[in-house]
Formats: structure tokens, sequence, C-alpha cells
């Protein structure tokens, strides 16, 4: 029996197609908002013998499938990591959360994976039952949960709170797992994605036991050497948690998880932060030259990320307030990073120009590798452009910028410089030039 | 007939598609004749006539709204939306890019369950729309025209048809270069079917179609080019590439050189009255 044939198609036209090899090819693009999927414009002409119920000018823009962020701690003023233990917290948290996920949609991400930093034990159970996946009307997916910690190294610690770091010292050590997390945590449905060091006491012992109960394994905050590294992949695990970022530095003789770059058969991808703040720009280059497969954008943004907070001292909550100048946000009074602060679109901007590449092999970076690293159950929904696909796209220009954005089909976001209407051309250009 | 010819292939596809455009707007619906009705091709040789009509109709000069369209073959044996499947192409090519109605689209289902019955409607459903105005075609090396491999009948209707092997040793390189998988059967509309037509328009380009060319125009109606069956049609023009004459005598190239210019003359001159004496609609010197 042929699948029911919708009769709303919408196709895109007059642009490219950013593909998964990150190539762009001029080309039509046909989804179905009933479906919330991408559909063959071919075999509806065809079957049903309609022509599209509406068709969307690109205007030479790129479209290219929503971007999937792997490494999200908050946003807007939302912290995923903070719940109110008290009656009504976690209505508070689900409507953060959605918040978040309404408002993403403007940064080109139209996926996302919640991320909490390390927490008090008891915090576990429920933090990751909130963060089943979830998916409202004309906002982003949040498709799981990525717990970073608490089974940290303290001497890679970065931000985590020492006092919450814990080792796997139970007999057997998946006991200690299965004890903070909570055994629904752990196989519960979705992404349930975990960075920990796999130095840290009892760790290594677990990753087999993690990865087939469907869970991402993620090395970071980690002081591993090499073999170390080597043997937490050859275990399972499927990623690096932001390169260079809480790990040894690389040294020619002893390169640490890092060297896991020049491996020629352990091949995990790598999460990498390219604000120009957590890496050189040269750092970048070198990582995605190595292993441009492997490269997993990240934006490890915090509370404070809003592309449109304007510059200067914020007031988060009494006696704590944050300067912002431009991507970089310090703690008013010092010195220190407070986190992440930037747009999505703008890492793959950064990406392209640092690594010298097109945008749509940095667009890669950002929706067929994250997607692939998940796993099957989302690689074969997201991150690509292809028929049966989730009709979750966002529409570029040359430089980047998002213009529009699209979940499952419908637009949920657009620019303020473009046009309405079905054109999504900016509103002044002065020879085809925004 | 008349041959037409111009230095290159764009070219040659701009002037088709040009008259193309003509013809459709030229056209006045009539009791059984509601739309205008065009027979297509696929491959390499039509894509300018597509690309040049796609543009003329993104610059509002023409509308496909009431356009019928007759493809002339299909592949049996590979799926509908195979990358290779005349459908494939068509969309990808044309029908994706115009305002054609999807119900008016006409092509032959190579995956029907009753490929006799598929033909025998498809030559049913040409008459019932009144037969086509205007049957675009291109020709092979071997001089076919449609599927119609040397050999064919002139008489012959839409059908059933096996590729020579020149044909699929040709194909393969669409199909990973792996025999196997070419397709060996296909429907084809038969030339008697492009016979119908009120008129006929030839693509010929490149200098691999040069001794096709100069065979079907020079040499004598032969089943063994079955595109020389329209020596025979009182309406037929065949527009070529000046790498598509290198066959052809000099003389034969330059007769009908003159014609075309002989042919502004006289337009020229009387206008709408040789239009009306040919009773065709149009002035001709061939």
């Amino acid at each position: 029996m042929p699948a029911p044939v919708p009769t709303d198609i919408i196709r895109f036209t007059n642009g490219y197609i950013a593909l998964a090899d990150g190539t762009a090819v001029k080309a039509d693009l046909f989804v179905s908002p009933t479906l919330g999927k991408i559909v063959s414009g071919q075999e509806t002409f065809f079957s049903a013998r309609l022509q599209p119920a509406r068709t969307i000018d690109l205007d030479g823009g790129l479209l290219a499938p929503g971007l999937i962020d792997v490494q999200i701690n908050g946003a807007y003023g939302v912290d995923f990591s903070e719940l109110d233990i008290a009656p009504g917290g976690e209505d508070v948290y689900l409507a953060g959360l959605d918040k978040v996920a309404e408002r993403i949609v403007e940064t080109g991400t139209t996926s996302f994976v919640p991320t909490i930093i390390t927490q008090k034990e008891e915090l576990y159970a429920k933090l990751l039952r909130l963060l089943s996946p979830r998916s409202s009307p004309n906002a982003a997916h949040s498709l799981g949960y990525h717990a970073e910690g608490p089974f940290l190294h303290p001497e890679r610690r970065g931000a985590h709170n020492n006092a919450l770091l814990l080792t796997a010292s139970t007999m057997p050590p998946i006991e200690a797992f299965d004890k903070v997390y909570g055994a629904e945590g752990l196989d519960q449905p979705g992404v349930k994605m975990i960075t920990a060091a796999p130095d840290v006491e009892g760790v290594m012992a677990c990753v087999e036991n993690l990865t087939s109960r469907g869970v991402t394994f993620s090395i970071g905050h980690s002081d591993a050497d090499l073999e170390q590294a080597q043997q937490a992949v050859d275990r399972g695990a499927r990623m690096i948690t932001h390169l260079f970022n809480a790990m040894p530095p690389i040294h020619h003789r002893d390169p640490g998880v890092i060297g896991l770059l020049g491996d020629t058969t352990r091949r995990p991808y790598f999460g990498i932060i390219v604000d120009g703040l957590h890496s050189h720009p040269n750092t970048i280059r070198i990582a995605y030259g190595a292993a441009p497969d492997r490269c997993i954008l990240v934006t490890d943004a915090q509370w404070i990320m809003d592309p449109n907070l304007a510059d200067g001292v914020h007031h988060w909550r009494p006696g704590f307030a944050f300067r912002k100048e431009g991507l970089r946000v310090v703690i008013d009074g010092t010195n220190t990073l407070a986190g992440s602060a930037i747009p999505f679109a703008e890492c793959v901007q950064n990406l392209s120009k640092w690594a010298g590449i097109t945008l749509p092999q940095a667009l890669v970076c950002a929706t067929a590798h994250p997607a692939a690293m998940l796993g099957p159950h989302v690689a074969e929904h997201k991150g690509r452009l292809e028929e049966g696909f989730d009709a979750d796209m966002c529409v570029f220009d040359w430089d980047g910028r998002v213009r529009s954005t699209w979940v499952m089909g419908k637009e949920v976001f657009r620019a303020a410089d473009v046009c309405d209407g079905d054109i999504l051309r900016p509103r002044n250009q002065v020879n085809g030039k925004a | 007939m008349r041959l037409t010819i111009r230095d290159t292939k764009e070219q040659v596809g701009s002037y088709i598609a040009d008259y193309i455009v003509k013809r459709i707007n030229d056209f006045v619906p009539r009791e059984g004749h509601p739309n205008f009705v065009l027979g297509l091709p696929t491959g390499s040789s039509p894509l300018p006539v597509y690309k040049r009509l796609v543009e003329a109709h993104k610059a509002g000069k023409v509308s496909f709204k009431d356009v019928v369209s007759f493809n002339m073959d299909e592949y049996v044996g590979i799926a509908r939306d195979h990358p290779e499947s005349y459908h494939t192409f068509m969309f990808k090519n044309f029908f994706s890019l115009i305002d054609i109605n999807p119900k008016n689209t006409n092509i032959l289902d190579g995956e029907a369950e009753d490929l006799y019955a598929e033909c025998h409607n498809y030559e049913a459903k040409i008459k019932a729309v009144g037969g086509i105005d205007l049957f675009l075609g291109g020709i092979g090396a071997d001089g076919h025209i449609a599927f119609n491999e040397p050999g064919s009948s002139l008489q012959s209707r839409t059908r059933i048809k096996t590729l020579a092997y020149e044909t699929i040793i040709d194909n393969a390189r669409f199909f990973n270069n792996d025999l196997a998988s070419v397709p060996r059967m296909a429907l084809t509309v038969g030339v008697a079917t492009v016979m119908d037509a009120k008129e006929v328009v030839l693509i010929v380009t490149g200098q691999n179609k040069a001794l096709a060319l100069s065979q079907m125009i020079e040499g004598s109606v032969n089943h063994m080019v079955t595109a020389s069956a329209l020596q025979t049609h009182k309406w037929a023009l065949v527009v070529c590439d000046e790498d598509a004459t290198s066959e052809l005598r000099v003389k034969t190239v330059k007769y009908f050189k003159s014609i075309e210019k002989v042919q502004d003359e006289v337009e020229a001159k009387y206008g709408a009255m040789g239009k009306d004496k040919l009773g065709q609609g149009r002035i001709t010197a061939a």
C-alpha cells in the first residue's frame, strides 16, 4: 500500500539545497506541513496530479537542514540545570524549556539537546524525566538530555562544582550510574547523552553497559591520556565534549584525549565551540583539518545567550550581574567568562571563515554530523534534506545569516530584515547585496 | 521539410522554444480540440529547449496552464521515481518549473500491469484531445525517432519495443555502467503516431548526429532510419546546429539556408496573404 499522498505541498525554489556531503545544488525541495516531512514533489505531481499549494522563492539563498545543537545549557534567561523542587517547580522548568524552544529558532536551531551541568545527585532523576523528547508546535524539538557530569575529573572540572563530582567506586561500577541518573533516566526514550571522564574511577568499566542501553557516551572534562581515551572509544564512546576545553592541552609526545584526532581507526566525533573565545580560530582550523568528517559544532550556550540582548551590565539575580561585550560575557567586575553566548548560526559562519570552507561544508557540522553522532533514531529523521526526513529547515543567505526557519514544514521564524510573503528576499538590497 | 541551421545548440534551443511559445500563444481553442497539445521528448538534445521555455514562462511570455502534453516514451522495468526514468527527467527539467496542470501531462507508464492496454489507451487519449498539434523530437545517432529503432515499421503505433543493443550499451553510462541494470524494453509512440501530429519539430545537435541527419534528409525514406519518414510529412521542421551539418552536402545546406532567406522575403512581402493561401496558418517556402 503506498503512503497517503499529501495535498498541501510547499515547494522551495530558486535557491540551493545544502547536501550532507557539503555541496549545494540548485534544486527544488518539496515538503508537506501535514506530514511534517520532506516529500517527493515528483510523486505528488504524477500520483496526486497536484501542483504545489504554495511556492517559496528562496531568492538565491541556501536551504539547509535545521541546526542540531547537542550541547546547550540554556538561553534567554533560562538555565536547564536549574529546577526548583518546590511544588510547581516542574511546570516552571518546562515552561522555561518551551520558551527556549520557541525562541531558539531565530538562531537556525530546530533541534537541541538540553545540557545539564553537574548537579546534586538527587536532582538528576527529576531533571532527566523532565527532559524526555518534547516538541511543541512552532518551536524547536528538545531531543532528550545531555548530562555533563557528575563523573568528571576534578582537575578538569572547569566551572563544575568540585563538591558535587562523583566517582563510580561502587561494585559493580554501573550501580553508581544507575543510582545517580536513575535506571529510568538511563533507559528512557530519546537522546540520552552523558559526558564523563573515562579516567575517573569505575567510569571506563561502564561505557559498554551505557552504550548498549542507548546512551551516547562522550569523553569530556577528562585528564585521560591517549591510551585511556582510545580504550573508551573502543568500548563505545562516540564523541569528545568541547574538544580542547576541560582536557589536557595537546603535547606532541603525549597527545591525550586530543590525540584521538590523529587516530586512523578510532574516529569519534568531537564537539567544538567556535566563538573565538573558547578556542583560537587557528586551533579550530587544525581540528577541522584533522577530522573534517567528525567535527560537530556546539554552542555550549548558557542562559545569557540571547542575540537580542544589548551590550552592557545585566542583572541576573540579587547580588549577581554580568557584563556583555558582544559574545564575551563575564561576571561583572571580573574577567571570568560566564559562559558561551554565541547564537548557533554564528558558529557556522565562524567555522566557514576560520577553517576556510564553504558554508554548506560548515553546515554539515551542525546538521548531518550531530544527527549521525546521536545514532540512527535521530539520523534517520533529521540532519539531511532527503525524502521522508522531518521538514526541519533553515534558509540562510550566503553569509550564513538566518533568513527563515521551518519546523515540521511550518515557518516558525523569519528575520526582521526579510520581506513578508513568499519571496525570502532582504528588504533593502543594493546591487543584490543586503 | 524545412531545415533551419543555427550556430550552436543553445541557439537551436532558443529558436525552437520561441517557435513553440508562438504556437501556444497563437492557438485558438475549437470544438473537440480545446487545448494546445504538445508532444515531448527526453534526452540531452531538448534540454536547451526546455531551459528556454522555462525562462519564457518565468518572464511571463507563455503559460502552460492549458497545454496538454504527451511524452514519446518511457522505460519498462524501472520505477517511475528512478533517477533515469523519463518521468523524473520531465519533472526535473520541465514540469516542476512551469505552470502546467499535472492532470494534463501524459507519460507512458512503464510499470503498468497491462502494457498492451497502456499503449492502446495512450493512442486513444491522443485522439480524445483532438490529436497532437506539435510533436517535438530528437533523433538517435542511428536516425531513430522516439524508441523506434532501425527496422521499426514506419506505420507503427504506440507499443512495447525492444531496445537495440547499441542503445542499451549507450545507456549503460546512466546506470552505473552496469549492462544488466539497463532496461531492455520501453514503451514508445510509433512512427505513425508522430506522423499524425499536425506539425513535427526535430532538434538535431552535435557532430555525433551528423550522419543520421544526412541519412534522414538526403537518403531515401527507409525503416533503418525511422526519422526519414518525416520526408513525407507535410509540415516538418528540423532545426540543427552547425556541428550536425558536417555530413550534409554543401548543396543541401545552401539550399535550406536559401529557403530561410526567401521565407523572410515572402513574409515581408505578402504577410497574412501567404498564410491564408497555404491554409496552414503560417507562411512557408518549403
